[in-house]
């Protein structure tokens, strides 16, 4: 329902979206018929598209040609989706978006490859465009997208890490790509450069405060509403800013540590899941990612007046406020 | 070289719990035979060999994450390691501007990706498609890099050769009962695993009259040829020693 409604916003680019959706499976089209079905099976599940959705926008901001758009927005898309298929068997992840992952329904192997598959049509496709410009960015923000899984890692069942660890984790796993579908959307339609790094710093800032909400509705959906259980980031160890924000009840304190890295029935996860809903965290969590909405805002107000600011500007609001 | 790219990839956590970036030698070997052989060689062709080696390591590193539940930290950090390998490869041909080469690469995976999927689709097909699998899975990153360059005239010799030892670990596998999905295939096609074993040794045995005989068509130099040849030759023997035993 809430995706929809956030469809809804971008309605005026619905019949460019749609040539995006078709190219997408175009893309993943194999002549393996274990990897077509893997990649369908991803590309079905759905998805808000977000990434595709700012290349478009920024897009707006410059000489704007669907053609030469979708060559970027078609690649990112792909990306991310490359993540998500090995971020599923990083985290054990059964379900999806309410389907099965591809390492359920195969294997890990499976997912692996059909990752690689992904990632590897992205690239092809990307290299149309030759500007080298648009290669140096996605290729650091692809370096830095994996550090901060890395670090994600790393930084697992540490409950007594920093807000900068976390901060500088959603920064590289989130924000960058957000922030590169911007900057490259603005770049291959030849906007001047004050108004790329605008809508660049406008990508960051609205990847933060996404993410943020992501880990926020983590803990305030229900299972059925998320399409997975409820509290998977902490039963995965993945400390968000929620939880760092209620550590500071010595109770809280203790009953998380008690309960890290430790098998939860469903009664316990929901118990622990219920406790943080309940606690300053959500609230502080949500102020920060107001924060950076309103960075995210400011930046929108330096670029020239027309549709394209306008539609940010309501996908600014409507992550702010979504609850799905 | 190989040091060079360890370097290119380093990074602290994977160092510390994954194997770490890993190219088989007989791989570097071939994609400095053009340079070893004394043909046109440059930084770029120099950096661009080094960004194949990096693709290597990266599948390589996804065939190692195996199927354990729930996963442990060093195989996440091993599939994390695959795709940074990725993104280094990336941004190695970006920085020495050779985006026709990552383009290249790119499709090379997809073709490898497809291969390997291929051994999970339980579909029946031939022998001689499971082979053209295997050759792809072996050869064509190093198939692209050569024709890029126009280094093709190795192209019949490297296949042969990474084929050879890739039927050479098979067969190890095979009779260490260690099998892969190769074998379980192979094994499927031919019923038995006596069938298996004698059908890689003929395999190695009629590969490696071949490379012999690319040897001396690419006119390789002596050292060069010797060096190929050391490495194919244990595994001769022990397929002689098979096909002598019956």
């Amino acid at each position: 329902m809430e995706k929809m409604k956030l469809k809804l916003l971008y309605s005026d680019l619905r019949p460019e979206l749609e040539m995006i959706e078709k190219e997408l499976e175009q893309a993943v089209d194999s002549e393996s018929l274990l990897l077509n079905d893997a990649s369908l099976h991803l590309l079905q599940a759905g998805g808000k598209r977000i990434r595709p959705v700012f290349v478009l926008l920024a897009g707006k901001f410059g000489d704007y040609n669907i053609d030469v758009m979708k060559q970027v927005a078609v690649p990112l898309e792909l990306i991310h989706m490359a993540s998500l298929v090995h971020d599923d068997v990083i985290d054990d992840s059964e379900i999806r978006r309410g389907r099965p992952t591809v390492k359920a329904q195969w294997n890990n192997s499976v997912a692996m490859y059909t990752g690689d598959f992904i990632l590897a049509r992205a690239l092809e496709r990307i290299t149309e465009i030759t500007a080298p410009r648009v290669h140096e960015i996605l290729s650091k923000t692809l370096i830095e997208v994996c550090r901060g899984e890395i670090i994600q890692i790393q930084d697992k069942y540490k409950l007594d890490q920093n807000l900068r660890d976390y901060f500088r984790r959603i920064k590289r796993k989130t924000a960058l790509l957000i922030s590169s579908s911007c900057e490259l959307g603005a770049l291959v339609s030849g906007t001047d450069e004050k108004t790329a790094a605008h809508l660049r710093r406008f990508g960051y800032f609205i990847g933060m405060s996404f993410q943020i909400i992501d880990d926020i509705l983590d803990f305030t959906s229900t299972d059925e509403e998320l399409g997975k259980p409820a509290g998977s980031d902490f039963i995965q160890g993945n400390i968000t800013l929620p939880i760092l924000c209620a550590r500071k009840d010595p109770e809280i304190y203790q009953l998380l540590k008690a309960n890290l890295n430790k098998e939860l029935s469903d009664h316990e996860r929901l118990e622990i899941v219920g406790i943080i809903r309940n606690s300053s965290g959500i609230e502080e969590a949500k102020a920060m990612s107001e924060r950076y909405l309103q960075k995210a805002l400011r930046e929108l107000s330096f670029l020239p007046k027309g549709p394209g600011v306008k539609t940010m500007r309501k996908i600014a609001f409507f992550i702010g406020k979504r609850n799905f | 070289m190989e040091i060079e790219v360890l370097d290119a990839v380093r990074q602290r956590t994977l160092d510390q719990f994954t194997e770490g970036p890993s190219v088989k030698e007989s791989r570097l070997f071939f994609l400095l035979l053009p340079f070893f052989s004394g043909k046109t060689w440059s930084a770029e062709i120099e950096s661009s060999a080094k960004t194949v080696s990096i693709v290597y390591a990266a599948l390589h590193a996804h065939d190692q994450v195996r199927e354990d539940n729930p996963i442990s930290k060093e195989q996440q950090l091993t599939v994390l390691a695959g795709d940074l390998y990725s993104g280094i490869y990336y941004q190695m041909l970006v920085n020495s501007k050779n985006i026709a080469m990552v383009q290249k690469l790119a499709t090379a995976i997809i073709q490898v990706s497809e291969r390997k999927t291929s051994f999970f689709e339980g579909m029946d097909r031939s022998i001689a498609e499971v082979e053209e699998a295997i050759t792809i899975i072996e050869t064509e990153l190093l198939i692209s890099f050569y024709k890029f360059y126009g280094y093709t005239e190795y192209e019949s010799l490297a296949k042969q050769a990474l084929l050879y030892i890739r039927y050479a670990d098979e067969l190890e596998r095979l009779q260490s009962k260690n099998y892969s999905n190769f074998l379980r295939e192979l094994t499927s096609n031919l019923n038995h695993k006596n069938y298996v074993e004698h059908w890689l040794v003929e395999k190695l045995d009629n590969l490696h009259e071949k490379i012999v005989k690319s040897i001396d068509e690419c006119s390789l130099d002596y050292e060069l040829a010797q060096f190929l040849l050391h490495q194919i030759t244990p595994h001769q023997h022990r397929a002689e020693q098979l096909t002598r035993e019956g």
